[in-house]
């Protein structure tokens, strides 16, 4: 039930993107879906779309993988098409059909944004999937390091992201392992009506936080055990660095940014 | 996950038989698919390619009923106590039975029997199962799988974690729960467990059955055993030894008691 789940997913490789520093990767993430909602014309659209087409098919990973990702978005992605293709009334009519009316300006519009949701979950995809969850919390530190001046928590912050994420496919596991102990016992997660499936939650759930409370409990005195006292004065046994990639990744956006800012003000279609 | 680099082959290539009324142990280190193998026999693992067959029942067959598989096999898994989520002990029993559709009156009577035969007091019953021991609550989660009335046990390493007096005395009662005709398979990575309780061994390693037979005729492999991660009795390295001195000591002699009365042969002389 559990394991089709790759959003946020980790996939181990060796391409380019992979040796992105990662807060190169997540400040470029965050651009890239800038870049897509900036995008207005035809040309712009076809543009992004095809650059992170390359970045997807640049990590070597399947595409069939990455776009198992997408499955779960379908609905909304679908309900986002037909809402704006039958809802959305501007420009010339296209078909005039009882009280079906569909318009240019609908089309148009339904189509962005079906394409900028699939290109914003293939951007996060793209990142989760060459980026560690621990590099990926080590950026982020890195990153609201300089509001630790505002007493921002930064580094209490990016431990917790870094034990919650740790502690995903553990407790996934768990469930799973209860849910089997519990599906032995005659227990049945999958048929009946909602409130009756709700009920079935019950004996999974309960184990579920108690061994979730007894493993915070280990943890933190596993933590104590090594001295563990907050981040300060704490250093990293990984220190990140950029490169030469990261140069390059910069410049490549950043101009990209200046063809969509030229293409928005010339070629508005 | 299949397709992905995630994907193991779990098991391979195992075919056994196990009659109504034994005692079955099955061995293997750490990952040789032991646990792997047991969710087979109550549907909770599918078999692709391959088939199980309980009682006749071919369980992956679409119109087999599980509800019919799981009141037959009873699976009680590593670490049963953390399963349990119920107030009260009683409750907690009930959960199988109920989940059977069973009446009332005779849930009460199956909590009652269960109860008996793993050893728990009655005054138990309205006691909330997270403050019990460990041991205690071992033995209400078996409670719960056994108040199904399975005719076939299967135990997932059930003395994992308890200390030798509890060791000891939760073999004893799943030697009688056996005794009282109830065909018991147990997995376990302790020989000297296996060896004084099971008819027949089963040996895996890397997902395949290595070794088959009755406890004398595969501790007889004391080197290749050795060789796979696992090892023989204490008893059955003692006899190897005193052989190799030159003491007669009858072949497959691994039980304490066996022992004994060989050294007093051999004193005798």
């Amino acid at each position: 039930m559990l394991n089709n789940v790759t959003i946020g997913q980790f996939f181990p490789g060796d391409s380019y993107l992979y040796h992105l520093d990662p807060r190169t990767k997540l400040i470029l993430t965050i651009a890239m879906i800038v870049l897509v909602f900036i995008a207005k014309s035809f040309i712009g659209f076809a543009l992004v779309f095809l650059f992170v087409l390359w970045c997807a098919l640049s990590t070597k990973i399947g595409m069939k993988y990455m776009l198992k990702g997408l499955k779960p978005l379908l609905v909304i992605i679908g309900l986002t098409f037909f809402l704006n293709l039958f809802l959305l009334r501007d420009g010339e009519d296209l078909l005039h059909f009882g009280i079906i009316r569909i318009t240019t300006g609908g089309v148009r519009m339904a189509v962005f944004m079906a394409v900028r949701l699939i290109l914003l979950v293939l951007c996060s995809q793209v990142l989760t999937l060459t980026t560690s969850p621990i590099a990926l919390t080590d950026a982020m530190e890195s990153l609201m390091k300089p509001l630790t001046r505002f007493k921002f928590p930064a580094h209490e912050i990016s431990m917790m992201m870094s034990i919650a994420l740790r502690f995903i496919p553990t407790l996934m596991e768990e469930t799973n392992k209860i849910q089997r102990a519990q599906m032995a016992r005659g227990a049945d997660f999958e048929s009946g009506k909602l409130i009756a499936r709700a009920k079935a939650m019950i004996p999974l759930l309960v184990p579920l936080f108690v061994s979730a409370f007894r493993r915070a409990d280990e943890l933190a005195m596993a933590m104590e055990a090594r001295c563990y006292r907050g981040g300060e004065g704490r250093t990293k046994m990984k220190q990140l660095h950029y490169g030469w990639r990261d140069g390059e990744a910069f410049t490549v956006v950043a101009l990209m940014f200046a063809v969509m800012i030229l293409l928005n003000r010339y070629a508005p279609f | 996950m299949p397709g992905s680099p995630f994907e193991v082959k779990a098991l391979d290539d195992v075919n056994l038989t196990i009659k109504d009324g034994e005692f079955i142990g099955i061995i293997g280190h750490t990952g040789s698919g032991k646990s792997t193998l047991i969710s087979h026999f109550n549907a909770l693992e599918k078999s692709e390619p391959g088939h199980v067959f309980v009682n006749g029942m071919d369980l992956g067959d679409k119109d087999t009923k599980l509800t019919d598989v799981r009141r037959a096999v009873g699976l009680v898994f590593q670490y049963p106590e953390y399963q349990l989520f119920e107030e009260t002990v009683e409750k907690d029993i009930a959960f199988g039975p109920q989940n059977l559709k069973l009446d009332e009156k005779e849930i009460k009577h199956r909590v009652t029997e269960a109860m008996l035969l793993v050893g728990l007091d009655d005054s138990l019953r309205k006691a909330s199962p997270f403050n019990l021991s460990g041991g205690q609550k071992r033995r209400v989660a078996i409670a719960g799988v056994l108040a199904m009335n399975p005719s076939i046990l299967v135990l997932d390493e059930p003395a994992a974690g308890l200390d030798p007096a509890g060791r000891r005395s939760m073999l004893e009662l799943i030697r009688g729960i056996h005794e009282s005709g109830v065909t018991v398979v147990m997995v376990s990575h302790s020989m000297d467990d296996v060896g004084k309780y099971c008819d027949r061994l089963y040996v895996l390693d890397h997902g395949r059955i290595e070794y088959q037979g009755t406890p004398a005729e595969v501790f007889e492999h004391g080197e290749e055993l050795k060789k796979i991660g696992l090892d023989v009795p204490e008893c059955a390295k003692l006899a190897a030894v005193l052989r190799e001195k030159g003491f007669d000591i009858a072949p497959g002699t691994f039980r304490r008691e066996d022992m004994c009365r060989e050294i007093l042969k051999n004193l005798k002389k």
